[in-house]
């Protein structure tokens, strides 16, 4: 994705990074026209993208800029997921807090960044039945990913806390908080400091 | 220079070609269903194709023109009339002040566009008109349209005095090219189209696939022989497109459309073609569909086409209207 930002082509239209995927959005017929008469705009592409993956260098994922979000931990499923793991709740905590989470990709909704991998010890199924409306601002647990709910909407996550911050905002230039490769490192807050901070 | 929407209809909403390079922040595409239909009303009404138009569903809004106008109607033919008199779609018309513009009933299509010379005023948002319905951004304040709601555009400067078709058209031939056959969709094989087992692969092609109720513009649910994939596994999440073909663990397939989410995790076993979305667009519930596998070649050849079929539509239009318009 960094690679394809500096050396991208004419007929580029964006670039959607998932876990184990780039989809690569482009327009045909630019392509056809400027650089391939004779093939499809597809075969372009996809030597193009085979020969600058063959040039990177891998990195490890570590690299991204470390964004701290703070959390209020008051979610509907926190008192359930900590008896469910059999730890106390400030414990479930501690551990939800320990180390920073990488962002894998953004997608379900817009700014929805899907996070981890979480500590086996807090790791929770979603639940079976989605909630028909989770507000936004929650932070969920589902498997070994965490995230949070930029809107209100239905969502099956295991809630175990709240962010003041608006993670995603149609009135700034850039609404998108976070991007995939970042990292987050949430940071426990009080309800004091929840009402202090609440951009909802 | 403005409309007045009188009665507001089903889910009538402003959108043009959509909203690009939102994707990797979760932010969908939109815009128009059928952007042969948007395109070719933008050039009805001498415009270049990055206005926005109305979408318009059935049933259609009822709406006041306050001003004189020069629009035109394409997609879907939904009877429309103004002041209770029938008008052609596919077709340059000046409305005069005072006019009203209502619509009857679906006699084939699903959704109508309706263009005006020099666009619609809209709230543009990330370097698009269309309305973004989940987050309230874009279009009009950013939701369908409402009773009241006046929608201004810039004048119109005509040089005829009363409502009138002007005397060409966009023809059936060219029309056809487009929407016919009417239930024959042509689709690329998708990402993990091998997924599916031997006689699924049979049955996607040679069956039918019912359009079902919940069918929307995020997406067109489709009802048949079911679909089974050789070992259940989760895919992980991974992008998706106006136009992919998903299977759901009930065996039935979707088929995602322009107010799609960015990413999903069922099998996708196979893409419409981006020449087929316009007809898949103007189908409405309890409609048969075949699909037809196609090369990447046919695919992006057929786009290719129906790029230069606008072209000429709207040189045409350009020739045409000079007689009629200042602009």
């Amino acid at each position: 994705m960094q690679a394809l930002g500096k050396n991208n082509f004419s007929g580029f239209i964006e670039a959607v990074p998932a876990y184990n995927s780039l989809a690569i959005f482009y327009d045909v017929v630019t392509i056809k026209i400027i650089y391939a008469p004779a093939i499809t705009a597809f075969e372009w592409v996809r030597s193009f993208m085979e020969q600058l993956i063959s040039e990177m260098k891998t990195t490890t994922g570590n690299s991204g800029p470390v964004i701290n979000i703070p959390v209020y931990y008051n979610g509907a499923d926190l008192i359930a997921v900590a008896t469910q793991r059999h730890l106390s709740v400030t414990e479930l905590i501690r551990i939800h807090t320990a180390i920073p989470y990488r962002v894998f990709m953004i997608g379900f909704l817009p700014g929805f960044a899907y996070m981890g991998k979480v500590d086996e010890r807090i790791a929770v199924p979603r639940h079976a039945v989605p909630r028909i409306n989770v507000q936004p601002g929650s932070v969920g647990i589902a498997g070994f990913q965490t995230g949070i709910y930029p809107l209100q909407s239905p969502g099956g996550w295991q809630l175990v806390g709240q962010t003041p911050i608006k993670i995603f905002d149609i009135n700034k230039n850039d609404p998108c908080l976070l991007k995939a490769g970042d990292r987050v490192q949430f940071i426990s807050i009080s309800k004091e400091t929840f009402d202090q901070l609440n951009e909802y | 220079m403005s409309i007045k929407i009188i009665k507001p209809g089903v889910l009538a909403t402003l959108q043009d070609a959509g909203r690009w390079g939102g994707r990797s922040m979760g932010i969908g595409c939109s815009g128009a269903m059928d952007i042969f239909a948007m395109k070719s009303a933008n050039y009805l009404c001498a415009n270049d194709d990055r206005q926005p138009i109305i979408e318009i569903n059935v049933p259609g809004p009822q709406i006041l023109f306050r001003q004189d106008a020069v629009i035109s109607l394409t997609g879907a033919d939904l009877a429309a009339t103004i002041n209770e008199k029938a008008i052609p779609f596919w077709r340059t018309i000046i409305v005069k002040k005072d006019s009203v513009l209502q619509f009857k009933q679906a006699v084939s299509g699903a959704r109508a566009c309706l263009a005006v010379q020099g666009g619609w005023a809209a709230q543009e948002w990330l370097n698009s008109y269309s309305t973004h319905l989940k987050l309230g951004a874009g279009g009009y304040r950013g939701r369908a349209l409402q009773k009241d709601d006046i929608i201004n555009f810039t004048a119109n400067k005509i040089l005829i005095t009363e409502n009138k078709v002007l005397p060409w058209y966009i023809s059936q031939h060219e029309l056809d090219k487009i929407y016919q056959p009417r239930n024959i969709i042509r689709c690329i094989k998708g990402p993990e189209y091998d997924w599916l087992d031997e006689n699924s692969k049979h049955t996607f092609e040679e069956n039918d696939h019912t359009i079902q109720n919940q069918s929307d513009r995020m997406g067109y649910r489709l009802k048949g022989k079911s679909l089974s994939i050789k070992h259940p596994m989760e895919l992980i999440s991974s992008a998706v497109d106006s136009g992919t073909v998903q299977v759901l663990p009930t065996g039935n397939g979707i088929v995602l459309m322009a107010d799609h989410q960015t990413t999903g995790g069922y099998p996708r076993i196979a893409s419409v073609i981006k020449a087929d979305l316009p007809k898949m667009a103007q189908l409405n519930p309890g409609q048969k569909i075949f699909f037809k596998i196609v090369g990447i070649k046919e695919a992006e050849d057929t786009l290719i086409s129906m790029q230069e079929q606008l072209a000429a539509i709207r040189s045409a239009c350009r020739f045409q209207l000079k007689k009629y318009l200042q602009y």
